[in-house]
């Protein structure tokens, strides 16, 4: 009851803050000075404006016929292609324009013309606004300003830097597509567009970040995902108020359900077949400038089982790579709970045999489980910690070290017992099968831990029983986050834990493109089966 | 709001740190505070008359796989704490004296008592194996022909412990059906009827050239929880076949020439015993069905043939029912009812039974069985023709 009211209490204060910022933001726009038909005070303008900045070109010319029109280009050299706005802009203006013998009748003060008739850069775009001039110049465009003009002509001849598509580290595959998304958006796009070429992929834009200015794209198929979904999607997005959007994961921690849970609600992927796969299931993709990790939403938990070679190689090993996938997550979460839970409150359940071994390798140890696996486990977050960050090589020593630190000195000096250490290592190998929730199993790996030293198994089963309930009360962009499991869906399971050959999951899932949408996504009935031959073949 | 959350994180960091000095406060306790026990054996304390109890703990230094890694390699892995209590539970807490530490109970494999406990009855003394929490009611149960601290002090040969050693004689009693597998509840259960005898394996120490073995010569036979005879392994048998616990064994039979025996192995069983009284007269009509195989013969003569087939199925008929008989001649003798016909009689003549219920070892005697087997070879396994020179060849 009182949560309830303090709820409404909360939601109203934030409403009236959410509007505030609105406001002002909005008031900022609209100070805004048009541009005059001065092109002397435009430059003072703009200069006033950058003052600070000793990058910006602004290059002064006549042209016309009898060099009566006065003009300036401005740009900043870094970020600007200098070789095309000589070959596209200046040459045009300033000989093409020589060429036009009735060039009398054709008023070049109308910026107008000038785009039509003499700039051969197709992307540009009149600006009337000194805000948006600025604003454009910041982009990387070359701004043509003409005396007498209201307007001015922002021309996009950005250069930028970028490396080559490349095979993405985090998500190697064996068979697959080896192109992996880069830095910049629009290339990042056109991998995309290569692989669905509809007309209805949308790929809306946004600019977030009141400093970055920073392009993100929501991209969708309109007849298949959930217009609902696209709408949340643009509301949270809309949302932020950030000064720079440096990576997509500051956009994936504005837009989270649940941002307390250490269960990912968002899911992101550095490679297009895989967001393309999300895409066509009805997925709404974020794609953000200046990083190869496109954002997908929503994310059920399976998906993190779930990998796109799963479905490249036939469905027999990939069901069981899969079923190894929900065992790794199980022993890297529960691995050392369990062991601790075994040995200090129910050794009656260790086998006997196996429990003389334990107690024998554990004669010397002078720790307590519960301390003896939290070192061990500390220290191999340690070593993983080092070895991600240093060079490659340096990378190197640090495990071999790490393994003969841990793995053989300290048994040998009876700190740590053998059993603990072959515990540890699983638990560690079975946390790299599945990526995707490395969050949520290392810091559940702590807590189940704990539960089991406070209350051993039944802290265990407590620890279990609080995560199923989070669990299932969670859920991204109105999808249950166990889907299909809970709620239950019998054609979706066809995807979980065995995944079915292509040709019998014809549909695709139906809580993410909802009914009344698009689902099917293939003809019906393609099972495979031999060339029976026709009659005249059959004599 | 800010200020609560931070709160709320520094609690549950801190609970987290706690973990580590509180660890082990809600009955938790390490492995190397616990002396695993393996084996327990109750005697009589020849002086005192009290509970001599004999726990084989694992001596965890010397347990280890590899021996001469570190300690001397011929050390014994296991350690026979001896204490005198008034009460088993008072001698088991007595031992902490010499241990240190807890005594861990619930890997106990064998209960062994002695000869002189099992003859004044066991009753008493299974209480407490029954009743103590850590106690598995799977516990198997023993009787030795002497003392049980001198059968657990013989070092076996390939296994470290003597009473994983005797656990193991016990569990795989199968081979040869001559013993059985007796645990603390089906002893105790048997124990709670009224007439039913029940039984335990014997256990006894041999000496040969200097090292100590322990073998099973045969059951032990209990009434009212007194230790009144023993059956040798024929006899077990016999009683086995009736209760259908035959699992395997050998029968050996002379081959139809003569010349030699064969031997059989028994495949698969099926019995069933049905009580009748007809006349006043009791008859238990006991029908065994045996599966069995050649498996050995000493006769040059093929005797894989469907007429020597026969006279082997009857020869072996014969061996069982005369162990059955054999089996209800010692208990006719003991007047323990160690097959359950009692219980029996009781389920299919409840109102006949109120008569006999008091006078039952009076009874028992007399009753009538009536044996049918029927036995099938149903393989020669890999050999048809035995390995002998060919007559016709000469």
């Amino acid at each position: 009851m009182f949560r309830y009211i303090f709820k409404k209490i909360r939601s109203s204060s934030l409403k009236k803050e959410n509007e505030r910022v609105l406001r002002e933001t909005k008031s900022g726009k609209e100070n805004s000075v048009p541009l005059l038909p001065d092109l002397d005070r435009n430059l003072e303008a703009v200069k006033s404006i950058l003052r600070d900045s000793s990058d910006v070109t602004f290059h002064e010319f006549n042209f016309g016929h009898d060099r009566r029109y006065r003009a300036a280009l401005v740009f900043i050299n870094s970020m600007t292609d200098k070789e095309e706005i000589h070959k596209n802009v200046l040459q045009p203006l300033m000989f093409g324009s020589l060429m036009l013998s009735g060039d009398a009748d054709m008023d070049f003060t109308r910026i107008e013309n000038i785009r039509k008739n003499l700039i051969s850069i197709t992307e540009n775009q009149k600006v009337v606004l000194l805000n948006d001039l600025v604003d454009n110049l910041l982009r990387g465009a070359a701004i043509l300003l003409i005396n007498g003009s209201k307007e001015a002509l922002a021309i996009k001849s950005r250069k930028r830097e970028t490396r080559s598509i490349d095979e993405p580290a985090t998500e190697a595959v064996v068979r697959g597509p080896r192109e992996g998304f880069i830095e910049d958006v629009n290339v990042n796009i056109a991998l995309i567009r290569r692989k669905i070429k509809v007309p209805d992929l949308c790929v809306e834009k946004l600019v977030i970040g009141e400093k970055s200015k920073t392009d993100v794209y929501i991209v969708y198929i309109k007849s298949v995902a959930d217009p609902e979904l696209i709408e949340e999607v643009r509301t949270r997005l809309e949302r932020i108020r950030i000064d720079a959007i440096l990576e997509s994961g500051y956009i994936e921690q504005f837009i989270e359900d649940d941002p307390w849970s250490v269960f990912p609600t968002v899911s992101n992927s550095e490679k297009p077949d895989k967001v393309v796969a999300k895409i066509l299931e009805g997925r709404a993709a974020i794609l953000v400038d200046g990083t190869p990790f496109a954002l997908v939403v929503p994310m059920v938990f399976i998906e993190s089982f779930q990998s796109v070679e799963d479905y490249y190689s036939r469905p027999f090993l990939a069901s069981i790579t899969r079923i190894i996938r929900f065992l790794s997550y199980i022993i890297s979460t529960l691995g050392p709970a369990i062991y601790v839970a075994l040995t200090v409150f129910h050794q009656e359940l260790i086998p006997t045999q196996l429990l003389i071994s334990i107690a024998e390798g554990r004669e010397r140890v002078p720790f307590p489980a519960i301390l003896e696996a939290s070192l061990m486990i500390f220290a191999f977050d340690i070593l993983r910690e080092a070895g991600v960050r240093l060079p490659k090589p340096v990378g190197q020593t640090v495990g071999i070290v790490g393994a003969i630190v841990l793995g053989e000195a300290s048994v040998q000096a009876g700190l740590i017992s053998p059993i603990m250490v072959i515990v540890v290592s699983s638990t560690a190998i079975a946390s790299f099968a599945v990526p995707a929730q490395t969050d949520s199993g290392t810091i559940l790996r702590y807590i189940y831990l704990a539960l089991a030293g406070i209350a051993g198994g039944f802290g265990v089963i407590i620890g279990l029983l609080v995560t199923l309930l989070h669990l299932v009360s969670l859920r991204s962009f109105g999808t249950p986050y166990l889907w299909p499991i809970a709620p239950l869906n019998f054609s979706g399971l066809k995807d979980v834990f065995i995944r079915m050959p292509l040709w019998m999951q014809a549909k695709r899932p139906k809580a993410i493109a909802v009914n009344g949408r698009d689902l099917r996504n293939q003809g019906p009935v393609q099972k495979p089966s031999p060339y029976k031959g026709d009659n005249s073949d059959s004599g | 709001m800010r200020e609560k959350t931070g709160m709320k994180i520094a609690v549950i960091v801190l609970c987290i740190f706690m973990v580590f000095a509180l660890s082990g406060c809600l009955g938790g306790r390490e492995i190397n505070d616990l002396e695993i026990v393996i084996g327990i054996g109750v005697d009589k304390d020849e002086k005192t008359g009290n509970v001599l109890v004999t726990a084989q703990i694992v001596r965890k230094q010397a347990a280890g796989s590899s021996p001469g890694s570190d300690g001397g390699g011929d050390e014994k892995a296991f350690w026979n704490v001896s204490s005198v209590g008034g009460s088993i539970f008072e001698a088991v807490r007595q031992m902490t004296h010499k241990t240190g530490n807890r005594l861990f109970v619930s890997h106990n494999q064998v209960v062994i008592f002695g000869n002189d406990v099992a003859a004044e009855g066991l009753q008493s003394y299974i209480d407490f194996f029954l009743r103590a929490r850590e106690m598995r009611p799977t516990v198997l149960i023993l009787v030795a022909e002497g003392r049980a601290s001198d059968v657990m002090d013989a070092k076996p040969e390939t296994e470290k412990f003597p009473a994983m050693n005797i656990a193991k004689l016990v569990k795989t009693y199968g081979f040869t059906s001559h013993l059985y597998k007796v645990n603390m509840k089906d002893f105790a259960s048997c124990l709670m009827s009224a007439t039913t005898a029940s039984f335990a394996p014997l256990i006894s120490v041999t000496e040969d050239e200097g090292s100590k073995d322990v073998y099973v010569p045969g059951m032990a036979v209990f009434k009212n929880g007194k230790m009144v005879g023993k059956l040798n392994h024929d006899e077990v048998r016999g009683v086995l076949w009736v209760l259908g616990k035959v699992k395997s064994g050998v029968i050996t039979v002379p081959s139809p020439d003569g010349k030699g025996k064969a031997v059989l192995e028994i495949l698969e069983t099926k019995s069933k015993a049905m009580p009748e009284i007809k006349d006043g007269k009791i008859i238990i009509h006991v029908m065994v069905e045996e599966d069995l195989s050649l498996s050995e013969q000493t006769t040059a003569e093929n005797l894989a043939t469907v007429s020597a087939f026969g006279e082997i199925q009857d020869a072996s008929e014969e061996v069982v029912r005369q162990e059955i008989m054999a089996a209800f001649k010692k208990t006719s003798e003991l007047k323990a009812d160690i097959f359950g016909f009692g219980e029996m009689l009781h389920k299919k003549y409840s109102k006949e039974w109120k008569s006999m219920k008091d006078n039952w070892d009076d009874i028992y005697p007399t009753i009538e069985l009536d044996i049918v087997v029927a036995s099938r070879v149903v393989t020669s396994n890999l050999l048809r023709n035995p390995p002998s020179p060919k007559e016709g060849d000469k």
